[in-house]
């Protein structure tokens, strides 16, 4: 975790070396890079990603997670079209907070995203993205499907954006009050604790120790130097 | 085809156009290395645009020779994506019109991914394409000056099919993004030997195709063989043209280039697409920035018309012909005989 707070602070420790802030974590555990400033190659990219799971024949799933805005991207297009006449191993989770930067859904989406599915051949599921089980089992299933020779899912994670849309942004431009809505985490605990499944004081250990690890990763990260000269790489554009 | 013994060594060579020379590289890479897939629109039973993949649906079948609907951003996508993944995929682009629709792909992904993840992630695409005038006349505008402004990127453009096939075996062998672009008038041109069996020519290498004393003309793609014709002509007049061939247009052979100037001090630079923004500007500048002394006169650059290539008997009018590049080494090398203006 401390080499991917040091990346987002443009440390030499970070996974790439300082030369993109971006939060796509080591090239190694398999997720895929996202790398460019435009928005919706990456679906390509991930659908690439899964003929590749593919062609290996060993029984891998690629799952590509973007927003609402980035469906209106003709990548979106292009790549469920493709994955769904090549029965592809993946599974797109849309999730859909209902605001594009400064504007809200209803000045670029006239239809729910799921519904788009129908026009692609596959299964459009629509799910409450607040809901960490319901997500879990909408992704389960999807994934089952792929790895089944079932081709691609579209799943639309309903959610809602509660802050700006980057960290300096106060979200003037809307002009409804942000209503507080449940984290989905604190769903999903007091949920376990009406279950029996649970007890305050162990979610709050976990919760504890969660924040103690974060503390310390940024700690560590904090105290690497910077990235400079040598992570330029003059010679590192081409392999 | 008919294997013969070449003429300068004693290795076996066969016949071929450009185009059977691109096909006859990718075939063997296929069956080299299974990793190595073919994505594309209309290679199938069809055969590829321009008959360009002709037999490989035939030998190597629907898995890896894949048939894509109309989309070009998907298509180079997803061989970005495969490509990380450990394939190594051919996608081709019908013609270089259609490099555009998949812009994106090409100049904010595929030469990024392996600098901007600290060198972890690798991209070994090769993008096929057809550029320029050709004999079925459609889709003749070249863009390939785009692609060679982009770190990462590497771009090549053969002239003959003993290139043909070396740089395509070199690109499909490349862990970088490579884009091959084929002039359409070499497409079917003449055969020619190329080497049998494996046969690699380094991305980045130039060639001088004719040595002369008094100029240097580079060229690139279908205006090699203008510019061979060019310097012929002027025998006659007793100018001594050198010819090189770019090969590569990024990176570019620089040394090639420069040692050839310093000799000639004269430089004249011809390519089918236009001057503005082009590569001949980067030849011309980086000449200007190392060796601006032995230059005896201005550099000049031959391309299209500052008009989008029109088609019919528009087209010949627009592009570049033996006849222009003539003008220009006569200009440079006896200036004062050229006509005025």
């Amino acid at each position: 975790m401390w080499r991917l707070i040091a990346q987002a602070l443009g440390k030499a420790a970070g996974y790439n070396k300082g030369r993109s802030v971006s939060f796509n974590g080591p090239f190694e555990a398999n997720i895929v890079p996202w790398v460019a400033g435009d928005l919706g190659t990456s679906l390509g990219v991930a659908t690439g990603a899964a003929l590749a799971c593919l062609e290996q024949r060993g029984g891998d799933v690629c799952v590509c997670s973007f927003g609402d805005g980035t469906a209106n991207r003709g990548d979106f297009h292009e790549s469920l079209n493709l994955a769904s006449l090549w029965k592809l191993p993946i599974v797109y989770v849309c999730q859909n907070n209902g605001w594009a930067i400064s504007q809200p859904a209803s000045s670029y989406l006239p239809a729910p995203i799921a519904q788009r599915s129908a026009g692609y051949g596959m299964p459009g599921v629509s799910v409450d993205g607040n809901d960490v089980e319901a997500v879990r089992e909408a992704v389960a299933e999807a994934v089952n499907r792929a790895r089944a020779g079932g081709g691609p899912t579209l799943i639309e994670s309903l959610t809602f954006r509660g802050k700006g849309h980057w960290a300096a942004d106060h979200a003037l431009y809307r002009n409804e009050p942000v209503l507080p809505r449940a984290d989905p985490l604190e769903l999903l605990g007091s949920r376990l604790i009406e279950r029996g499944e649970a007890e305050a004081p162990d979610l709050e250990r976990v919760r504890t120790g969660i924040r103690a690890d974060v503390a310390a990763a940024v700690e560590r990260a904090r105290a690497t130097p910077d990235a400079s000269r040598t992570e330029l790489g003059l010679n590192e554009v081409y392999v | 085809m008919s294997v013969q013994v070449g003429a300068s060594t004693a290795r076996p060579t066969v016949r071929l156009t450009h185009k059977e020379a691109i096909i006859l590289a990718i075939a063997e890479e296929m069956r080299r290395d299974e990793r190595v897939l073919y994505v594309g629109q209309d290679v199938g039973i069809f055969g590829g645009a321009m008959q360009g993949t002709m037999g490989l649906f035939e030998e190597f079948g629907a898995r890896r020779v894949r048939e894509t609907p109309i989309s070009e951003s998907a298509m180079v996508g997803i061989a970005i994506g495969a490509a990380l993944f450990g394939r190594r995929p051919i996608v081709e682009i019908s013609f270089g019109e259609f490099l555009p629709a998949a812009m994106n792909q090409l100049v904010n992904q595929a030469p990024n991914l392996h600098y901007m993840t600290g060198g972890s992630a690798r991209v070994p695409v090769v993008i096929r394409t057809r550029v320029g005038d050709g004999p079925y006349g459609g889709h003749p505008q070249d863009y390939s000056a785009w692609f060679t402004h982009v770190p990462g990127l590497k771009v090549v453009m053969p002239a003959t099919p003993a290139d043909a096939k070396g740089l395509m075996v070199s690109a499909i062998r490349d862990d970088n993004p490579v884009l091959v672009l084929e002039p359409m008038s070499l497409s079917n041109a003449r055969r020619e030997e190329v080497p049998d069996g494996e046969h690699l020519v380094p991305i980045g290498s130039g060639a001088v195709v004719r040595p002369g004393r008094d100029v240097t003309v580079v060229a690139i793609g279908s205006m090699v063989p203008v510019a061979l014709r060019a310097a012929r002509s002027l025998e006659s007049e007793e100018i001594d043209a050198e010819v090189l061939d770019l090969r590569s247009l990024a990176p570019w052979d620089t040394a090639l280039v420069l040692a050839s100037v310093d000799r000639t001090r004269r430089l004249v630079i011809v390519h089918e697409a236009w001057v503005s923004g082009g590569v001949g500007a980067e030849i011309a500048a980086t000449v200007a920035e190392s060796i601006p002394q032995r230059l005896l006169a201005p550099v000049l650059r031959v391309g299209a018309l500052a008009i989008p290539v029109p088609s019919g008997k528009l087209r010949p009018l627009a592009l570049p012909g033996a006849s222009r590049v003539v003008d220009a080494i006569r200009s440079v090398v006896r200036p004062a005989e050229a006509p005025a203006g």
